[in-house]
């Protein structure tokens, strides 16, 4: 079963990308950038689930409070330089 | 129940979370505007990682896993939005993309800055 999670969030870290090479504005680099990390996040949880890696929650937690500090900061570049 | 139906359990979850996530990517590309993006973008992957954080709870069943996933969850709850709208936010300011015919926002901060304009009659009092 979580083989088959794996597979989808890779599925789904695949699209994240393609947003992040194709999108025409600052702003749909840094949208596609957050669907990233939380895709990573994810990632990381299942892989928790699947090999009982109790130590890598840690990781994730980090990887949630520094994700909202560079979207709030990017937000701000993207405010004041336009698209 | 057995370890074995726990793990079941918690991997339906975890199938039913990474689908979520797997849908925000697909709406993320496939969307035609920055703004309906968003709104796949900030909603989707909320309800996936909700699931994902109840499955490893699930698989797991240790207390400081379920203490810290609890945490993630609630973080995300917490950050995602307000994220969501901070760029929202930038994105009309900063980028004006063409919008549809409703405009609320803008009717909103016209009225704002009439107001503005026009000062209350109690302030005219103060030499």
């Amino acid at each position: 079963m979580s083989a088959l999670a794996l597979v989808l969030l890779s599925v789904a870290a695949a699209l994240f990308l393609t947003r992040l090479f194709i999108g025409p504005s600052v702003a749909d680099r840094v949208m596609a950038f957050d669907g990233l990390l939380i895709t990573v996040m994810c990632g990381i949880l299942v892989a928790v689930a699947r090999r009982d890696w109790s130590t890598s929650v840690d990781a994730v937690l980090l990887i949630a409070l520094v994700g909202f500090i560079g979207t709030g900061v990017l937000a701000r570049f993207v405010e004041r330089r336009g698209g | 129940m057995s370890d074995d139906a726990w793990e079941l359990l918690g991997g339906i979850f975890l199938v039913i979370g990474a689908t979520f996530i797997m849908l925000a990517g697909i709406g993320v590309v496939r969307f035609p505007d920055i703004y309906s993006r968003m709104h796949a973008a900030a909603k989707a992957p909320a309800l996936g990682i909700m699931c994902i954080g109840i499955g490893v709870a699930l698989s797991v069943r240790t207390t400081t896993v379920i203490i810290s996933v609890l945490l993630v969850v609630v973080l995300q709850l917490l950050a995602g939005p307000v994220g969501a709208h901070v760029l929202a936010r930038s994105v009309y300011y900063g980028m004006r993309p063409p919008m549809d015919a409703v405009d609320e926002l803008a009717a909103a901060d016209e009225e704002a800055s009439v107001t503005d304009a026009d000062p209350a009659p109690d302030d005219t009092t103060d030499p």
